[in-house]
């Protein structure tokens, strides 16, 4: 696979991670199958992408944010994401202060 | 429940560690939803990472119907005729069935594929 065709789809190792974590121990997964599932999750985000992007569109809005998102993946019946999604944007958040808080932390004792 | 270590190891690393928090890569994501579409311009920092768990919850959903068709079909190995099947028997995924048809995943359904375009 050379560098320009790599760039249009996801990594095989992550596709591939994620679907052994999805199958019982003793499952065995095909390359070629792991090789089309990385295509699907790409044309999946192509996808949902272009629903998200006409709704700003017709609202005169420049930039897709993550409601625009989540809303273009009820909108095209993936609506039992959004409950999953949120929840992870959550904890993604938390970490994100956890984080800033060491770093103001340690800049204050630094200064004494 | 599996997805519970991808988000309760959120600081420490997440499903890999070596990819960050996040179990896809966030730059890929961004140029990929780049690619989409010539309308995309501008996308907000936070939308990859919707996409990130969004794509693993997609990517669980269409392994584990591939699944089905696999153990139906009385083996262990998922193969991309697995995929296919799971593909054609839901509805919410139709977007791929063009994706699938066009990769030889389906000659085995060729009657099938054949009956769904008409």
């Amino acid at each position: 696979m050379n560098g320009a065709e790599g760039d249009k789809t996801l990594p095989i190792a992550n596709v591939g991670r994620i679907m052994k974590q999805s199958l019982p121990p003793n499952a065995k997964i095909s390359k070629e199958s792991k090789q089309l599932m990385q295509e699907c999750a790409t044309e999946f985000i192509s996808f949902v992408t272009g629903e998200a992007s006409d709704k700003c569109h017709k609202e005169n809005r420049k930039t897709v944010s993550g409601d625009d998102i989540c809303w273009a993946l009820c909108s095209l019946g993936f609506d039992n994401y959004a409950e999953a999604i949120g929840r992870y944007l959550y904890k993604y958040r938390q970490a994100e202060l956890v984080k800033l808080n060491q770093n103001k932390l340690e800049t204050a004792k630094d200064k004494v | 429940m599996r997805q519970a270590g991808a988000y309760s190891n959120l600081l420490c690393g997440g499903i890999s560690g070596r990819t960050g928090p996040h179990s896809l890569p966030l730059a890929r994501i961004k140029k990929i939803m780049k690619n989409s579409s010539e309308d995309v311009k501008m996308i907000s920092g936070v939308a990859p990472i919707v996409f990130s768990k969004a794509c693993e919850l997609f990517i669980e959903e269409l392994t584990r119907r591939s699944w089905i068709m696999a153990i139906d079909g009385k083996r262990r190995t998922l193969n991309k005729e697995d995929i296919a099947s799971a593909v054609i028997a839901t509805d919410i995924f139709d977007f791929l069935i063009t994706l699938v048809s066009n990769s030889d995943a389906t000659d085995a359904n060729n009657t099938v594929i054949q009956m769904e375009t008409i």
